[in-house]
């Protein structure tokens, strides 16, 4: 059947791809087919644990009561860790304005390919695509094997492994080191009532928590612990580009995590369910291909580099790319009423883009990541607090001034260092 | 008349056995983070053996399942490789099957939906409960032959004779059996690798709703031997396999060394014999 023709395909069933799916479908009356090669949708994504659920108020009011929410994140907590210390930021509110939860993301995506479908969007799985169908300069179709569908707009919502927008020409070959992270992650089984008490936490209240400095053995990236209803994920988000530094394999630094006193009796008696590893933009912005959009087709979520993770600060991902999954169905709507489908009408979604909390979040942290990827921040720091604080409350006759401390604790650490490292982590952060 | 008709009933949402864990006290299935479903791996050999069949010789290939509404899933995956159509068997009267209710629901409904078909083709077994019961039930119910371990088949159309070639592993050696057709194939797992999914072939099963849904009403199969009714089977004991205890030895350094450590130990512990 030669004559499959679409009025918008969507390459890969994430959050951003479905959401811009049933966004076209329910609300343009667009013929939209989305493309997965995973074995259903949701199936290839990984994430930490969190989603931010601002986005959601608006695109399913209703998802309070139908998305697959674990628990409602209600307290963070940030450690500096080394092998035998830890010094914990504990915040707790009881006035939570704008929501996020835990979740699986495999459900979390199942239940967004629900809503697209039922909008009316063709959702086929199980079928890589290979490459974008470029005629005459405009993107017209996605080709998958021998077969080739057409489609007036495509969108790409692939995720951070952009094969498609590679071999097409439109992205730079392989990703460079600098702008992506390796996320290692473990789901563990306990029950309710481990949790809530582990943790401390009430029925429904869950926890998000980075954990710096031993568990990357003291090099840029961090560890995460995320509460679900009835299991805890936790991981490690390494950058890549300190990869070679690294002085056992990645999947070692997890079992070490796992085995650190803090996190060990948090873990106890529980079962590991679930092992995953994945790629993830770790500077948003600038891991973004040279164009967002083009004739006839345009980028969203992991793809475009809409991510923000920065071993300790974490920002969005799945409302990142949902929301430009929203702007990238109104962009086309928009240029559909203008009757075609080029750069120029397209050019809607940059200023769509431009204006969304999307790209002003990761613009106010465009820089951040230079800071971030400081490896005295992972080491000497996170040392330096820990032996402070153990010195200071050791009493052993001999009487400690914080002052003095804090000289013996500096390690490697100059004085200017101090000072130099403070001042640039309030400019960018 | 031309080309072959030819049924694989396959078995749609089948637990992902390597990704589910059973719970140590109860043996139940541990269901927390959702339990993966596919289809039976080497269903999708068996189609592959069919789709083989028709390339050469024409007609149409049909998958068949008898499941829970979820399997339509898996069958669009069945039209996604080229099978022509696809039909779910699905009704309440028929949940709790076990293989002998089950393989009566798939006998009687080939036989009511598709009498002239010739070939019936299954997988060797399925990866969740590995009876291999299902092609020979079958073939017992349609009194028809059966040839298990195929990996490849030759047809002559005119005579309605197939030639079929099966592998026997433990014997390393191939065998060529002759029969009238209509018969009952299974094909051996480790043969046929199935072909990549086809994007438009999948489009065209959503578009144009190619598995089609048949409940009891349209088969009007005996009650009393389907379903949990005419399943006959109880599971009486579950015992665990204890694991076997391993020295667990770790030799570190130079590869070299480890190789003659290694063969040594062996040898010491007569799993090997030196040269």
């Amino acid at each position: 059947m030669g004559g499959t023709k679409f009025d918008v395909i969507v390459v890969g069933a994430g959050p951003a791809g479905l959401t811009a799916a049933q966004q076209l479908a329910s609300r343009g009356g667009f013929k939209v087919l989305v493309i997965e090669r995973g074995k259903k949708p949701g199936s290839k994504n990984v994430f930490g644990g969190r989603i931010y659920a601002h986005v959601l108020d608006r695109l399913y009011p209703e998802y309070v009561k139908e998305a697959p929410v674990e628990r409602w994140v209600r307290r963070e907590r940030i450690t500096m860790m080394t092998e035998d210390s830890w010094t914990t930021v504990d915040f707790e509110t009881t006035k939570v304005e704008h929501k996020s939860f835990t979740a699986y993301l495999t459900n979390f995506v199942e239940w967004l390919d629900k809503k697209a479908e039922a909008a009316g969007a063709v959702v086929v799985s199980e079928v890589p695509v290979d490459s974008l169908i470029i005629k005459d300069g405009r993107v017209v179709g996605v080709r998958a094997g021998n077969d080739e569908v057409y489609g007036d707009v495509t969108i790409i919502a692939e995720g951070i492994n952009r094969l498609v927008l590679e071999r097409s020409g439109l992205a730079p070959p392989k990703l460079s080191p600098e702008i992506v992270a390796l996320g290692v992650k473990e789901v563990i089984k306990l029950s309710k009532e481990e949790i809530n008490d582990r943790f401390n936490l009430d029925e429904d209240e869950g926890l998000a928590w980075v954990i710096a400095g031993f568990p990357t053995h003291y090099l840029p990236g961090g560890a995460f612990i995320y509460t679900n209803k009835e299991a805890i994920t936790l991981g490690i988000v390494l950058y890549l580009s300190y990869g070679y530094q690294l002085d056992v394999p990645i999947h070692d630094l997890i079992e070490e995590f796992r085995l650190h006193p803090m996190v060990k009796r948090l873990i106890k008696g529980g079962q590991l369910l679930e092992y995953s590893a994945h790629l993830t933009p770790v500077a948003g912005i600038n891991a973004a291909p040279p164009k967002l959009y083009g004739n006839g087709y345009l980028v969203t979520g992991d793809a475009a580099g809409f991510l923000l993770h920065l071993g300790i600060l974490i920002r969005g991902g799945v409302d990142f790319a949902m929301e430009s999954g929203r702007l990238a169905a109104e962009a086309v709507t928009k240029a559909h009423d203008l009757g075609k489908y080029d750069e120029d009408t397209l050019s809607v979604y940059g200023r769509l883009l431009e204006d969304s909390f999307v790209l002003k979040e990761l613009k106010t942290f465009r820089n951040a990541h230079k800071v971030l990827i400081e490896p005295r921040l992972y080491s000497d720091y996170v040392r330096m607090i820990n032996n402070l604080l153990r010195r200071y409350f050791e009493v052993d006759g001999t009487p400690r001034k914080l002052g003095s401390t804090l000289l013996e604790s500096k390690g490697n650490l100059t004085l200017i260092d101090l000072a130099r490292d403070a001042i640039r982590l309030v400019m960018n952060l | 008349m031309g080309g072959l008709t030819i049924i694989v009933p396959v078995k749609a949402a089948v637990p992902n056995v390597t990704a589910v864990r059973l719970d140590p006290v109860t043996h139940n299935l541990v269901r927390e983070g959702g339990v993966p479903l596919m289809l039976n791996p080497y269903d999708r050999n068996a189609l592959e053996f069919a789709l083989k069949l028709k390339d050469k010789y024409g007609g149409k290939v049909i998958t068949l399942s008898m499941a829970p509404p979820s399997g339509k899933d898996f069958l669009e995956s069945t039209i996604g490789m080229g099978a022509d159509e696809a039909y779910l068997i699905t009704d309440r009267v028929f949940a709790g099957a076990d293989t002998l209710a089950t393989s009566y629901t798939v006998a009687r409904s080939i036989q009511r939906l598709f009498p002239n078909f010739d070939l019936i083709v299954f997988g060797e077994e399925t990866t969740d409960s590995t009876t291999a019961h299902m092609p020979a039930q079958v073939a017992s119910w349609l009194s028809l032959p059966y040839v298990y371990y195929a990996v490849d088949a030759e047809v002559k159309l005119e005579d309605r004779l197939i030639v079929v070639t099966r592998y026997l592993e433990d014997e390393g050696v191939y065998e060529t059996y002759e029969y009238k057709m209509p018969i009952i194939i299974s094909v051996y797992k480790n043969s046929n690798p199935p072909r990549d999914i086809s994007l438009t072939k999948k489009v065209e099963a959503k578009l144009n709703g190619l598995v089609k849904m048949v409940d009891n009403n349209t088969l009007k199969l005996e009650r009393e031997c389907v379903g949990l009714r005419g399943s006959p089977t109880i599971v009486a004991k579950i015992e665990d396999a204890k694991p076997i205890e391993r020295k667990k030895q770790i030799f570190k350094g130079d590869p070299r060394e480890a190789a003659k450590w290694l063969l040594e130990n062996l040898t010491k512990e007569g799993g090997v014999i030196k040269p």
